[in-house]
């Protein structure tokens, strides 16, 4: 078997790419469709840096064979926000100092979105849960939090 | 990375490709060790089969309870029925492994992984195994004994069965942090009481402390008849320390694992005894 081709809706458009059959995801999204913002961390499920949406549910893209986007929904960080428009939580990560070297952000950020998602009001714990895969070397977590619960602050207010 | 990927669309289409491509067949669940060692670039698989559509997911009640192979983590975490099995999936990884990780794919997990193993053998779980021809239904304790090469090559494992609980049960894992870690040791156990406060059934099953999760039947044996009190609680946690057969690995040393038996099967017991 050579190349196998899938067709998914990639942050709301359809995308059909040619894989290798055992591709990750992450692999697909990084490397043929030049989509950075979600990292290639330790490759093992340890560190969620490459955590991105599959039909609004958080998985480690590194871990998923890109064949089974097949027909799913997949949202990475590119897909909800940029520079000039940045999503509620890139705001607060850059207004909370949330992020050091940045390499955990990505993955940090989509797997707070899946969360705010199902639960616009979490309490600090709840986030904490939520973050529980996505590992920060530069042990920012206090500050991601911080950052998360601006975010819930936010949704309330408004 | 040439290899041939099979993504068959129900059960009978993968018992099929079992049939035709037998033992060079990787079978993924949800492929989070899998596709881990496959990144490491040290695994290359030929053949590849993934369950993940073959529509084998679900949790069904029909006088006991069936949970599908390839249920994720994250629903066998909802099973509000089984308390100790849901506690032990939401105790692996963190939220995205627990929406790949697969129940049936847990139970093919070496140690010190799969902890999913711990509950179910105190909850006396059974595991169906089909192939193309046959289906067998065996104990959980008869599966994970099972030497691997004297497995079936042409069997799937499709479904997990659990009869109605009885008694109460209590579930503790030791691991190096809060989340995402294999384990030091996990310990399940449900005991069910007599009229008088006595002990009439236990079940004590342990994992990472062997080359399969087990119960632990001579510390088991020896809670019955007894109520749960301090000496019961200690005679047991002791027993359990010489039934276990640890090993080293970069998490822990088999000495420490031996001793956290103790410890683990003494807390877990208390909690039962409140």
């Amino acid at each position: 078997m050579e190349s196998i081709t899938v067709t998914f809706k990639l942050n709301g458009k359809t995308t059909a790419v040619a894989i290798e059959p055992l591709e990750s995801l992450r692999t697909v999204l990084r490397e043929h469709l030049h989509l950075h913002a979600t990292k290639a961390g330790c490759g093992q499920g340890g560190c969620g840096s490459c955590t991105v949406l599959v039909n609004a549910e958080p998985v480690l893209s590194c871990l998923m064979l890109a064949a089974l986007a097949d027909g799913q929904e997949i949202t990475t960080l590119e897909g909800i926000g940029t520079a000039q428009h940045m999503h509620p939580l890139q705001a607060a990560f850059f207004d909370r100092f949330a992020a050091q070297c940045g390499y955990c952000s990505p993955g940090m950020i989509m797997a707070a979105k899946a969360l705010l998602d199902k639960n616009p009001h979490p309490t600090r714990a709840e986030i904490a849960e939520a973050l529980a895969g996505n590992l920060c070397r530069c042990t920012g977590y206090v500050a991601i939090l911080d950052a998360i619960e601006d975010v819930v602050t936010q949704m309330q207010e408004a | 990375m040439n290899a041939d990927l099979f993504i068959p669309r129900s059960l009978d289409e993968a018992l099929s490709v079992v049939q035709t491509h037998g033992a060079g067949l990787l079978v993924m669940g949800g492929g989070t060790m899998m596709m881990a060692h496959i990144n490491e670039g040290i695994f290359f698989p030929q053949k590849v089969m993934s369950l993940a559509r073959a529509g084998l997911s679900g949790v069904y009640r029909n006088g006991h309870t069936q949970i599908g192979a390839t249920t994720h983590l994250t629903d066998v975490s909802q099973i509000a029925d089984y308390p100790i099995l849901a506690e032990a999936a939401f105790q692996i990884g963190g939220p995205a492994i627990r929406n790949m990780g697969t129940i049936g794919g847990n139970l093919y997990m070496p140690q010190p992984a799969g902890d999913l193993a711990v509950p179910l053998l105190a909850y006396d779980a059974h595991v169906e195994l089909a192939s193309a021809s046959a289906s067998r239904t065996i104990s959980l304790e008869d599966f994970l004994a099972e030497p691997r090469s004297h497995r079936g090559v042409h069997e799937l494992l499709v479904a997990v069965h659990l009869p109605d609980p009885t008694g109460y049960a209590a579930y503790l894992k030791l691991g190096r942090r809060e989340a995402n870690t294999p384990s030091v040791v996990a310990v399940g156990v449900r005991v069910v009481m007599d009229k008088q406060g006595q002990i009439s059934d236990a079940r004590l099953a342990l994992g990472a402390v062997g080359s399969f999760a087990f119960r632990a039947k001579n510390a088991e044996a020896a809670l019955i008849g007894q109520s749960l009190n301090t000496k019961s609680i200690a005679d047991a946690a002791q027993i359990a320390m010489e039934e276990s057969n640890p090993f080293t690995d970069a998490l822990a040393t088999a000495w420490y694992r031996r001793r956290m038996v103790g410890v683990f099967v003494k807390r877990t017991l208390e909690q039962l005894a409140k």
